[in-house]
């Protein structure tokens, strides 16, 4: 267990920090508000240029957005030292996942340095691959025989399989992502028991969101089997366990699979007719998890992980706000690739309309 | 000698085309440091070179991954040296794209008959487990009316999952033996519409079938030997690949060798960069140039360019001073003293380079701590018997050890025996105090030294302020001063000088308000800081100075020491003893007060004097060169 001043330092960091995180009121505002306004203030330098083109401004904005988490992971991680800061180190590891998916899927399309670089993310040099190093690779072959030189050999070893048997960048990236997943799982059991509960249940919330969303794709979108479906989830999740993840990938239909849920995940879900409506109905529920991990859990490191849960939720929504106003979409659109008229019902907010 | 040479700016205007040419003739003389700034984007907005730039990275990159499996000669002599056109760059990485992709190929082969190996031994572990079973491998093979059967393994992460999959196709998975990281696995279902299935889902889970030999049963011999064979075969492979490559590197090392020269000679105008810049036939390269060298570099050019050029080259800005490169050009004596002041920093442009001050300084410290004829003379000895390993450090070693060997002629020591010659100035232990008074004079002349060098400094950088004001400028040195006069003339005279309290109580005052002006902060905690910051500053000066009792002291310790030693010596019954005695407790004095003293010495020049000058900042010079091993862009 981390010592009790810079736990005590953490819970305060982590409350001090969610003050940052947008009310309703706050997104509404935002998507009042001007492109260029919405880049001064938060500091988009790709928009405040204005040198670059449509695709690559998006592509700028989110690299800066990614930033700022990573800066603030920086800060959350300063007290920690041991199994808790590696949780969090491998938390934002997901950022690098995207980094690796990218590279794969642009080396398995033979796409140049140049076209496949703009699409990977700056990252802390704790949790960074060497990017130019594997962007010089001259083949998918190459790159994974690099890649199991390092950190992701274990990625690396599974991802030569799938390739060279499937050869398909939807399992791969399942793959990928179920060792993510897992790597978290492993890190949380050997924490103390003070902090392994509540951390344990916000990520099985996690895992229930990300299971739910791979299990109607799988098998709605991708028509997998439901023994393949089985296979690229994980087991772990809270509400949406071993037994229940075997019934659920044996349904034929979406509104079956709806229909069969456990109780209060049903409920929320009611109504839902697409792939769409589910992730935004899950994430709201993980939003309100997080929130309720970050107001009241007694462990430090509950708090700064669901701090960056939600962070990353923000800073999505900010970026499909200017993602919506670079493309000059229509004020209901954005509200909707946003959903900020969701989040305008359900968030919980005090007398000045403040997220708490 | 004493700082950083005087820099130009310089602009070179020339024609497009001689970029290459003039960023070669550039490298060769190693006196030109690329500006990066954008200075003259609105004129010459584009950089030029960029596809010779993303040709030259991505040779380089293959020559590099293709000298992992070849080896080159080490770089004995760069000859014929010409520019590289963009042609013969293509060509370059070209080729060595041909060679790299063999040489990834015998990677992807490697790796291939590594897990064939690993292959055949999980194999011989599941047919050695299967010997050992009473039951008919024959219900195993082959294809099975009802059943569908898969021998293999998987790996141990993905079983319990694949387990609990492989249920909802009606299939049960038993596995019977880990080895490694594999665990091996029977998978059993009825035949019919699912065998797709799950087929689909072992691929993903990295299933592989192990072939269970049908003779196993009856014949295990024959298996053990056509597994032998195949393990063989494999090591077949292995020998061909690596002869293949062998041949390779014979054939092609000396075409390998020229490419690398090829990128050395190509690599100036990488490295200049966005420092080029070009409108139509026109550009530039902006950069730095020590003044002397600019008639050199003129001539070189002009020797070289057959078309016309223009070298403009002005003093460097009073903002722009921060961004100018030290340059210290390598003096061979000075280079270890060098080594050891740029573990501190490097020193802005026009600050005093520490180098020369710190070599004496350094010397001098050394001896009186450690002054002993024998073991100056020991240390010495061992420098100049040791200079192929020590290198550039040989001299370093050899001037501390001449000095204790000085220094212990003045003490009277040698080998800690102090009565086989006469000091020739004073032994240390004969009157402590004195030596002491010694090193508190010696602190004070150099702290006094060191704040000079402050304010010039300071001077330079066009912070008349700071130089006047801030800690270890003017005021504070005539604080320091004072205090000291007035202490110095109360234990001489017995009585206050009253002129120098009050020029040190005006000096405190001074120091006090400009401080209390310069803080930020509301006023209250405004004069907390100043008083406190203040306060730092004079008992600086005074713990500083005290700092330098440590030089008397282990002038003392050394003495103490060698004492000690004589008197565990003289414990001894035997004359052998005695002497093994004395021999190992000199070794032990040279060792341990050695190493202790150079910290010492080192500590006194980082944190008494280094702290109070030097900001370490600067930028280093690193000239355009050839074959910088990537370090020239600064």
């Amino acid at each position: 267990m981390i010592a009790q001043t810079p736990h005590t330092y953490l819970k305060t960091r982590a409350t001090v920090m969610s003050k940052r995180l947008f009310s309703a009121a706050r997104l509404e505002q935002m998507l009042q508000s001007s492109l260029e306004s919405l880049g001064s203030e938060f500091e988009l330098q790709a928009i405040i240029e204005h040198s670059v083109s449509p695709a690559a401004l998006n592509r700028a904005a989110e690299r800066e957005l990614i930033h700022t988490l990573m800066m603030e992971l920086e800060v959350l991680l300063r007290p920690l030292e041991g199994n808790t800061r590696s949780i969090l180190i491998h938390w934002t590891r997901k950022f690098e996942l995207y980094n690796l998916k990218a590279l794969i899927r642009g080396k398995l399309q033979k796409l140049p340095f140049e076209q496949i670089k703009p699409y990977l993310y700056d990252l802390p040099p704790l949790i960074s691959l060497p990017h130019d190093r594997l962007l010089r690779t001259e083949s998918i072959l190459e790159l994974l025989r690099s890649l199991e030189q390092g950190p992701f050999a274990d990625i690396a070893l599974q991802a030569r399989r799938v390739y060279e048997e499937k050869n398909e960048p939807f399992s791969l990236d399942a793959a990928i992502d179920r060792s993510y997943y897992i790597g978290m799982l492993r890190r949380i059991r050997r924490l103390e028991s003070s902090d392994h509960a509540p951390l344990q249940r916000l990520v099985a919330t996690l895992i229930d969101q990300q299971n739910l969303i791979w299990l109607l794709r799988y098998r709605f979108s991708y028509l997998l089997s439901p023994t393949e479906t089985y296979y690229l989830l994980i087991p772990f999740g809270r509400r949406l366990h071993r037994e229940r993840l075997m019934k659920l990938v044996n349904l034929d239909r979406f509104e079956q699979v709806i229909e069969a849920l456990p109780k209060g995940l049903s409920e929320l879900m009611e109504g839902v007719q697409d792939l769409l409506g589910a992730e935004r109905q899950l994430e709201a529920e993980t939003a309100a998890e997080a929130r309720n991990c970050l107001r009241f859990s007694q462990s430090a490191v509950t708090r700064s992980l669901a701090y960056l849960v939600l962070r990353e939720m923000d800073l999505k929504k900010l970026y499909a706000l200017v993602q919506g106003k670079v493309l000059n979409l229509s004020e209901p659109l954005i509200r909707t690739a946003a959903g900020i008229e969701r989040f305008d019902r359900d968030q919980t907010q005090d007398a000045r309309g403040e997220y708490v | 000698m004493f700082s950083p040479r005087p820099m130009k700016h310089v602009m070179l205007q020339v024609l497009t085309e001689d970029l290459p040419q003039v960023a070669l003739i550039l490298a060769e003389l190693e006196l030109f440091s690329p500006d990066h700034r954008p200075l003259y984007e609105a004129h010459f907005p584009l950089v030029p070179g960029e596809r010779f730039r993303e040709l030259y990275t991505q040779a380089s990159s293959r020559l590099h991954k293709i000298s992992r499996h070849i080896p080159l000669a080490p770089l004995a002599h760069l000859g014929g040296l010409h520019v590289i056109s963009e042609r013969e760059l293509e060509e370059t990485n070209r080729w060595l794209g041909e060679i790299w992709e063999r040489c990834s190929a015998y990677e992807e082969s490697l790796r291939r008959l590594g897990d064939e190996r690993q292959m055949i031994a999980q194999l011989e572990q599941a047919l050695q487990n299967f010997g050992e079973l009473n039951i008919d491998l024959g219900l195993l093979q082959g294809e099975r009316l009802f059943l569908d059967i898969h021998v293999g393994m998987v790996p141990r992460a993905n079983v319990t999952q694949l387990k609990e999959a492989v249920t909802l196709a009606n299939y049960l998975l038993f596995d019977y033996m880990e080895h490694e990281e594999n665990v091996h696995v029977i998978v059993v279902g009825p035949k019919g519409e699912r065998e797709k299935e799950l087929r689909s889902v072992l691929d993903t889970a990295g299933f592989r079938a192990l072939p269970i030999p049908p003779e196993l049963q009856h014949e295990p011999e024959r298996v053990r030997t056509e597994l032998e064979r195949r393990k063989l075969e494999v090591e077949r492979q292995l020998q061909h690949e690596n002869a293949d490559i062998h041949a390779c590197a014979d054939r092609f090392r000396e075409r390998l060798e020229q490419s690398r020269n090829t990128l050395i000679m190509a690599e100036p105008f990488v490295r200049i960069d966005t420092a080029a810049r070009s409108a139509g036939h026109l550009s530039i390269i902006s950069g730095w140039i020590p003044a002397r060298d600019i008639p050199r570099i003129r001539q070189a050019l002009e020797t070289s360019l057959t078309h016309p050029f223009r070298l403009d080259a002005r003093s460097p800005s009073a903002e722009e001073r921060p961004l100018v490169p030290s340059y210290m050009p390598d003096n061979r004596l000075m280079t270890p003293f060098a080594t050891l002041v740029k573990q501190y920093g490097i020193p802005r442009y026009g600050e005093v380079d520490p180098t020369a001050i710190f070599a004496v300084t350094f010397i001098l410290m050394f001896g009186m701590m450690f002054g002993d004829v024998g073991h100056g003379v020991t240390i010495a000895l061992v420098a100049w018997l040791a200079r192929s390993r020590l290198k550039s450090f040989t001299l370093f070693t050899l001037s501390i050890g001449i000095s204790a060997a000085l220094f212990g002629l003045l003490y009277g020591s040698v080998f800690g025996y102090e009565n086989l010659i006469d000091a020739a100035w004073i032994a240390p232990l004969s009157d402590p105090i004195y030596m002491l008074m010694v090193a508190l004079k010696w602190g004070i002349a150099f702290l006094v030294l060191i704040s000079f060098i402050s304010i010039y400094n300071r001077i330079v950088q066009g912070d008349l302020t700071r130089a006047l004001f801030d800690s270890n400028g003017v005021i504070s040195t005539l604080l320091y001063l004072s205090l000291l006069y007035v202490l110095y003339h109360y234990f001489t005279n017995g009585k206050f000088d009253v002129a120098a309290a009050g020029i040190g109580l005006l000096s405190l005052l001074t120091l006090l308000g400009y401080k209390a002006m310069t803080s930020r902060a509301s006023p209250g905690e405004r004069m907390l800081v100043a008083f406190i910051e203040t306060f730092e500053t004079l008992t600086g000066y005074i713990s500083n100075t005290l700092s330098f009792l440590r030089v008397a002291a282990f002038s003392l310790n050394h003495v103490a020491l060698a004492i000690a030693v004589f008197a565990l010596a003289d414990m001894m019954e035997s004359v052998q003893a005695h002497i093994l005695m004395v021999v190992c407790g000199n070794l032990f004095i040279l060792v341990l007060e050695g190493a202790i003293v150079t910290i010492q010495a080192l500590r006194l020049e980082y944190y008494e004097g280094f702290s109070r000058f030097y900001s370490g900042d600067g930028l280093e010079f690193r000239p355009l060169r050839l074959n910088s091993g990537g370090k020239g862009k600064a």
